[in-house]
């Protein structure tokens, strides 16, 4: 990370804010990034499910609705 | 056409419409120069609905407390609701109509049945199995997706009880539903009923009639939109970016330019296959051309790019342009927002207009119908016809050079994966970026262009507003290829246009300031990423508690404002630009833009003036900002046992 080099701006709110600014890394994708692709099998799958999209899969979560009562 | 007006900020469609001038081409610009808007249609204070009309409505000059009734004597304000719910029916059908094409088309795949078509996308299968209730365990994917194909196909004739994604919004939003009652039962059901009560002589109480608007505009972006963009991403896999490249200058001179318009992505899915295979390859370059230049226009452009990088010519106010170039060999369409003219450009040039669906022909163009048992035959039949079609150019060719990276593929899965990564995947980051004032909030915008406003004007002028002030934009549809024409889909635009806030959080997740989220039907893809904001928390308990906002700055078909009621039903305060269909009435207009504030938490507003738009989007992001409490940035501390301590 040494070589970057940071420049300190102001937000919308006047808050000290560091950005990359010159030495931002390119970010276009030179190929697809398949990241589903790593979920080789069900069980690996249905996991995925109940943790990245627990909102819906799981009841392992701690999100606002959590803390009342359901609908 | 008038030399001195500004059409469009995009070059490209600048220099094609000087050429089409000088060539005498009729384009939808010369057009909307010979036809002035009718001044009594445009505020939709005209009845025409029995033969007792039509009755014109407009407000009396001289006596302007005049009351204003139909033969029949129904008010204004019935009148003008009815026209507003036919077309948001006509909106929510076509969005309804592609969702059962796609099911159909589905459960032929699942079947074995449709030619090249398989169940890419297993997760994403699972996913909606579970959310149909559809019992997995132990069985195939084929057996998993009959089933689901055909409790889909159910939604959209479901005559009692709720549509099942309903219960994916949030708990709270789905009590206003409840509430209002608006949650809808099958999609064909609502659409039905809204046709029957704007009937002569059945509902006339305004409030009423908007209601049942709502119930058939949720029964879009929660039913039959959502259904498309979930059974695409498991038939076509769920997209996750990809670079590719858009604007007219995507076409190729010495290559076999074939471009699909239109929104199904199933011919032009197969159409990506067959212009890979070895035998089409070898005809190409026995006609002398070095190579087949496959390229998209308006929504299955987005479709075939977010999936497979296929270069994007552009959006809807380009579709005739694009053949002015006089480089294009095919050009296939099937449903929604193709223009009739195309087929008078067409021929013009060499090239074929070709329509695919049993539901959409043009006068005088080519039909080849697409059946998905035999999809892939008819697609290199297609390209072979393009082939065979290249020797037949008589005119210059003439391609702008103006073309430019893009970046899309956001899929709402993605977008939790870019935040937290493949196992703490989450919308926490971003939540927290809001909450620390980082990111100030998140507009939608989305629709289309419209000839009455400059070309792409105002999607850029709002959206660069927005990301100035560090609010991070997720677009669709024809905003989003604007966006990708005007550089902003691009990582890097961060740097050059975003706030600083924002441009930090972009440059640390690698994200551009503008997310591309995909085609009109995957504006669902939008209500499902807020409402995993909400479920995520600290961000309040509702959609409407998000500081967000919408927009369609260009809007101009009856799709667009079905998407911008389900989006102000959903809770989200969306401002169209352009035009406004109920100003011919105060109440109707009063009921959307204030009363909907009352009961549904979100609202309509018009403000054709672009940059005032999007100062309205911030004023509403702050006003929620300061309902949550965030009026001051604030960084999210993680407490240690002596700051535990210390509170004790």
């Amino acid at each position: 990370m040494s070589e970057y080099t940071y420049e300190e701006k102001e937000n919308f709110e006047g808050t000290k804010v560091k950005v990359l600014g010159p030495t931002y890394d390119e970010g276009k994708p030179v190929e697809k990034d398949d990241w589903q692709a790593k979920l080789g099998s069900r069980g690996d799958m249905l996991g995925y499910l109940r943790t990245a999209l627990r909102y819906w899969y799981s009841k392992e979560w701690y999100g606002s609705e959590k803390r009342k009562q359901e609908a | 056409m008038s030399e001195d007006k500004v059409r469009s900020i995009d070059g490209a469609t600048v220099e094609l419409l000087e050429k089409a001038r000088k060539e005498n081409i009729s384009t939808a610009f010369t057009r909307a120069d010979e036809i002035k808007p009718c001044p009594i249609g445009i505020e939709e204070s005209c009845c025409k609905i029995c033969a007792m009309g039509p009755c014109r409505l407009p407000r009396s000059k001289k006596d302007v407390a005049k009351e204003r009734k139909g033969v029949c004597g129904a008010t204004i304000d019935t009148v003008v609701a009815r026209n507003f719910a036919r077309k948001i029916a006509a909106g929510a059908a076509s969005h309804s109509d592609h969702a059962r094409e796609v099911v159909e088309t589905f459960i032929k795949t699942a079947r074995g049945k449709a030619q090249e078509f398989v169940i890419k996308d297993e997760i994403k299968l699972l996913a909606v199995a579970l959310d149909f209730g559809i019992a997995i365990e132990g069985r195939d994917i084929k057996d998993i997706a009959i089933e689901l194909g055909e409790k889909a196909l159910k939604e959209f004739g479901k005559q009692h009880g709720e549509l099942i994604y309903i219960s994916k919004a949030p708990l709270k939003r789905q009590e206003i539903w409840r509430k209002y009652g608006v949650v809808p039962r099958g999609i064909d059901r609502e659409v039905v009923e809204i046709m029957h009560r704007t009937h002569m002589g059945v509902d006339q109480d305004y409030r009423h009639i908007i209601q049942q608007a709502t119930r058939t505009a949720l029964a879009d972006g929660w039913g039959g939109s959502m259904i498309s963009t979930d059974l695409q991403d498991i038939m076509f896999g769920t997209p996750v970016p990809v670079l590719g490249r858009i604007n007219l200058g995507v076409l190729k001179e010495e290559q076999v330019n074939v471009i699909v318009h239109g929104h199904e992505p199933l011919l032009p899915e197969l159409l990506v296959v067959a212009s890979r295979d070895p035998e089409i390859k070898a005809l190409t370059e026995k006609a002398g051309a070095k190579g087949i230049n496959l390229a998209g226009m308006c929504c299955s452009a987005n479709e075939v790019l977010m999936r497979h990088g296929i270069p994007c010519a552009g959006n809807f106010l380009q579709q005739e342009l694009a053949l002015v170039t006089g480089a294009v060999e095919v050009m296939t369409v099937d449903v929604q927002c193709e223009m009739q003219g195309l087929q008078s450009v067409a021929e013009c040039f060499h090239t074929k207009l070709i329509t695919t669906s049993d539901r959409a022909k043009i006068e005088g163009a080519l039909h080849i119908e697409f059946h998905p048992e035999d999809g892939l035959d008819t697609a290199k039949k297609i390209l072979k016809m393009a082939i065979e079609n290249y020797p037949n150019r008589r005119h210059a060719v003439y391609i702008p050079d103006h073309s430019q990276d893009i970046v899309a593929g956001f899929s709402h899965e993605t977008i939790n994966y870019l935040l937290g990564g493949l196992f703490r995947a989450s919308y926490r980051p971003l939540n927290d970026n809001i909450i620390n004032g980082r990111i100030r909030g998140v507009a939608g915008v989305v629709g289309c262009n419209n000839v009455r406003t400059p070309h792409d004007e105002g999607h850029i002028t709002m959206i660069k507003e927005l990301i100035k002030n560090d609010v991070i934009v997720l677009t669709t549809g024809c905003a989003a290829m604007a966006c990708g024409k005007a550089g902003l889909l691009t990582p890097e635009a961060a740097q050059q246009f975003a706030g600083s806030g924002l441009a930090e959080v972009c440059e640390a997740v690698g994200i551009p300031p503008v997310l591309h989220l995909g085609s009109c039907v995957d504006n669902s893809r939008i209500l499902i990423a807020a409402t995993a904001m909400v479920k995520e928390g600290g961000l309040g308990d509702d959609i409407s508690d998000l500081p967000a906002a919408g927009a369609a700055p260009e809007w101009m078909s009856e799709k667009a404002l079905a998407i911008g009621q389900y989006f102000v039903a959903s809770g989200v305060f969306t401002v169209f630009g352009t035009t406004w269909p109920t100003l011919g009435s105060e109440n109707v207009t009063k009921h959307l833009f204030e009363e909907y504030e009352e009961m549904y938490k979100g609202m309509w507003a018009y403000e054709p003036d672009h940059e005032k738009a999007a100062q309205l989007m911030i004023a509403h992001i702050d006003k929620k900002r300061k309902a949550l409490g965030l009026e001051k940035a604030r960084e999210r501390v993680l407490f240690d046992m002596a700051m535990r301590r210390a509170l004790e």
